[in-house]
């Protein structure tokens, strides 16, 4: 009698299981995300866009979500938004493989420009803000402690000392780089040109003369807004004023 | 025959003295008289007259008081006295100046006004001015000859144009002069024109200030220049060009109705002395000079343009080169291209590569130096940025189109192969059976390059990761902050630990140190022989359990005879030992013998319970 009604108890489970999952699966694919995708899939890229973009507005970035929505982009045919898109992917997922591949390849097809960046910063774009931050975090801490150890400690040893500067140097060296990556190149002031025949200019006027012509999906550096105008250091290490409705930033 | 000098020196000062003495005379005896007269009767509104009271006969005559007159501004300007001399008679006069400016219309009369002479009382005569809304021309040219005082007789405006027939897109230099004789003060004048008309693009005209004779007549020339450049075709006309201009009009003129030279004399220095306009004051007047309209006939450019021509029309010359010009494959170099001559610059584009095969182009850049003042000759650079795509030995041929004016038809410049020399990659493909000539800002399909195969995107992802992520770095983060209170709360329990813990071992060490002084003072104490013995064996008894107490850091008084031996390992013989001293020390104690005054311990005694003591080592 005992044991026919565990059975009868894991039957009901097990149904209910079943029934939650195939209810997930459901969900899912019901989902804003994945209609999308189904969308691309079926070459109705214009619609794709307008689904990716809506997730978008409703705050529910992730990486896969701008790198779907930059191969939409790519689909119908503008760089400046797909590479502006990928440009996003990574700056949520730095080391996305996808978006890496893609946009280089599409940089490549668009010949966008991008920003010219010096050794020190190829060196610190080997870890990410995020990574810098932590290390920064852990440093802190330990140096914090460390000090602690050496007030009370009776007898400073070679080897307390020794942590202790190594210590230092990783907080220093921490928020050194987190200072270059969110200052350089690719910091929080990156933008992407995503309209065509974008001419950078000397001054704040169509009629002013010609700094350098920027197809679109090339990088610049914001430095500052007047009106509808934006001043953007540019690549090859020039400056110039574009107009403001002519790039995006990256960071949302 | 010797003439005498200081007879001839005598003859000459008694007729100079006499002469003088004359004219002393003369002056005096006239009775003064006054005159008033206005430069103009009639006068439009805001245009200023001269008023002059002249009084004879009385230098020290004052002047009039202040001059009202509703709808007249009436102000001094300067006084003048002179002399004038006529057969021997010579009369002295002063000369009161005043600036009249209308500051509406009618018809005004100036009363009389009266002076001291001194003794006599003077009044001028009744004046009427006549003023309009607006300066007629045709009154004004029915007036007496133009004087000094119309600014508009000494300038010039002048439109240059140096031809009437051009092309598209072709630059024509444009010139304005306006010349101002040298006697004309300018104060103000337009810094920059505007160029009227419409058909071509233009840029404004800002001033530049000289000095030219012309006819014998030294002129401020101010030039305006610019260069316009036609944007379709058929007649156009430019101008009349205005430019205003802000002169000083001198008050006096020439033609007043005082004497010109008070002395009388027909000295042109004098004259030009004395008729010098600025000796009364100067009032601004603000004029307007115009240039006649200029028509130039717009051609259109021939047809069959080349496919590299993008619309520059001048006479060019070109010269490319490149560097690094040794690299691998996919390394960029930069092609410099510098295009000089004179023509319309702003459709003057980067050459373009007669072959582009194999190469990556990037878009180039561009810079201008112009070597005149608006903009039609100069040098405009290029760097271009390419990268091959596999092994080459040359930079392509770079191609650059434009329309000759002046032989009217169309230019090709074409640059020399510059070798280089790139590693690595692939061997250089066939070349294409056609060249690839493209054309920068010509119709997209002409300059398309041949695309070899388009790769394709990775594929979509159907993942999304749960949680939304965030731009914002991790340091910017709330959730980072607060779990920084974790080590934070460790950082400060760890302080906290670390300083009870010390405060706990100072006590402890305190303690110790106690212990430490009490054990010695028993150890000098039970050295010395004049302890009672009642005293002794508690001494040495307390001095063992000092020294156990310290050997294992515990209470001195929990101390007993077996603790101590199992603490400090002690043979069977020490722990008996031990064990009488501690029993001799609790029958002293509770038992009170000893106490009645046997005396000392004797020093074997001492010895014996020293050695004890002192045996006892961890």
């Amino acid at each position: 009698m005992k044991h026919a009604t565990h059975s009868w108890w894991t039957g009901i489970a097990a149904l209910a299981l079943v029934c939650a999952a195939v209810s997930f699966a459901r969900a899912d694919q019901d989902s804003p995300f994945a209609r999308a995708n189904q969308e691309y899939s079926e070459g109705h890229f214009q619609e794709a866009i307008k689904s990716y973009e809506s997730l978008v507005a409703s705050g529910q970035w992730s990486a896969n979500l701008f790198y779907d929505l930059g191969n939409a982009w790519f689909r119908v045919g503008d760089f400046g938004q797909a590479i502006l898109n990928y440009e996003r992917a990574l700056a949520l997922e730095p080391h996305h493989p996808e978006a890496t591949a893609n946009l280089a390849l599409v940089r490549d097809e668009a010949r966008a420009l991008e920003l010219k960046r010096t050794p020190l910063e190829r060196y610190v774009e080997a870890g990410t803000s995020s990574q810098y931050s932590i290390a920064a975090s852990i440093a802190f801490w330990s140096l914090l402690l460390l000090v602690a150890r050496l007030f009370f400690a009776r007898r400073r040893s070679a080897a307390l000392v020794s942590l202790t500067i190594f210590s230092t140097i990783i907080f220093a060296a921490a928020v050194f780089a987190i200072y270059s990556l969110e200052t350089g190149s690719r910091g929080e002031t990156l933008a992407i040109v995503t309209r065509k025949e974008i001419v950078a200019r000397l001054a704040t006027a169509d009629s002013a003369g010609a700094v350098l012509a920027l197809p679109p999906g090339s990088e610049i550096k914001v430095l500052s807004q007047r009106g509808d105008w934006v001043y953007a250091a540019l690549p090859n290490d020039l400056r110039g004023w574009i107009p403001a409705s002519g790039a995006q930033r990256v960071r949302l | 025959m010797y003439r005498s000098p200081f007879k001839h020196l005598f003859v000459r000062t008694t007729a100079v003295a006499l002469t003088f003495a004359a004219l002393i005379g003369s002056a005096r005896a006239d009775e003064p008289s006054v005159t008033a007269v206005l430069s103009s009767s009639e006068a439009s509104v805001g245009e200023a007259v001269q008023l002059q009271i002249q009084v004879k006969g009385d230098r020290n005559a004052g002047a009039p008081s202040e001059i009202l007159v509703d709808g007249l501004e009436i102000r001094s300007t300067g006084q003048m006295q002179s002399f004038e001399m006529r057969n021997f008679n010579v009369t002295s006069s002063i000369t009161f100046t005043y600036s009249v400016v209308p500051l509406r219309a009618g018809r005004f009369t100036i009363p009389p006004q009266a002076l001291r002479a001194g003794n006599n009382s003077l009044r001028t005569p009744e004046l009427t001015l006549n003023v309009t809304d607006s300066p007629n021309p045709t009154s004004r040219s029915n007036r007496a000859p133009p004087t000094a005082t119309d600014p508009r007789k000494n300038t010039f405006a002048e439109l240059i144009v140096p031809k009437t027939t051009a092309y598209v897109g072709e630059m024509i230099p444009i010139v304005v002069r306006v010349g101002f004789e040298i006697q004309t003060r300018v104060r103000n004048i337009a810094p920059e024109l505007d160029l009227p008309g419409q058909g071509f693009t233009k840029q404004k005209m800002r001033a530049a200030e000289g000095r030219q004779t012309i006819g014998g007549k030294t002129y401020t020339i101010v030039t305006y220049k610019t260069a316009i450049a036609a944007a379709r075709t058929g007649p156009i006309e430019i101008g009349p060009v205005e430019i205003p201009a802000v002169v000083l009009v001198p008050q006096t003129q020439r033609n007043r109705p005082f004497p010109q030279n008070p002395l009388g004399m027909n000295d042109p220095a004098l004259e030009d002395f004395f008729n010098d306009p600025w000796l009364g004051g100067s009032v601004p007047r603000e004029i307007k000079l115009t240039t006649e309209r200029v028509t130039i006939d717009v051609k259109p450019l021939p047809p069959k343009a080349p496919a590299t021509f993008a619309g520059a029309v001048g006479n060019f010359t070109m010269t490319v080169d490149a560097n690094p010009k040794s690299v691998q494959v996919n390394d960029p170099i930069t092609v410099t291209a510098k295009i000089s001559g004179r023509g319309n610059f702003d459709r003057v584009t980067a050459p373009v590569a007669a072959d582009d095969h194999g190469w990556h182009k990037y878009p180039p850049s561009a810079t201008f130096k112009q070597d005149d003042d608006v903009g039609i000759s100069g040098t405009k650079t290029f760097e271009t940025a390419v990268s091959p795509n596999e092994r080459k030995d040359k930079i392509p041929v770079q191609v650059f189109s434009f329309f000759d004016p002046a032989k009217e038809q169309y230019e090709t410049l074409r640059s020399d192969a510059i070798p280089i020399r790139v590693e690595g990659g692939a061997a250089p493909a066939a070349p294409a059976p056609t060249a690839a000539v493209t054309a920068a800002g010509a119709a997209p399909a002409a300059s398309a390059p041949a695309i070899p195969k388009q790769q394709d995107i990775l594929h979509q992802l159907g993942e999304n990761s749960g949680a939304p992520q965030s731009f914002a770095p991790l340091f910017a983060r709330r959730s980072f902050w607060l779990v920084q209170l974790i080590p934070l709360l460790l950082v400060v329990g760890y302080i906290a630990l670390k300083v009870r813990q010390t405060r706990l071992n100072d006590r402890e060490a305190r303690r110790r140190e106690t212990l430490q002084v009490e054990a010695a003072e028993l150890q000098r104490s039970l050295r010395r022989d004049d302890t009672p013995s009642h005293d002794y064996f508690s001494r040495a008894s307390r001095a063992v359990q000092l020294k156990t107490a310290l050997a294992r850091n515990i209470d001195p008084n929990t101390v007993d005879a077996d603790l101590a031996a199992s603490v400090f390992q002690t043979d069977e013989a020490t722990r008996l030992r031990l064990r009488h001293l501690f029993e001799k020390s609790d029958e002293v104690r509770y038992s009170g013998s000893g106490q009645n005054g046997d005396g000392v311990v004797l020093a074997e005694t001492r010895k014996e319970v020293l050695g004890l003591i002192e045996s006892l080592r961890v």
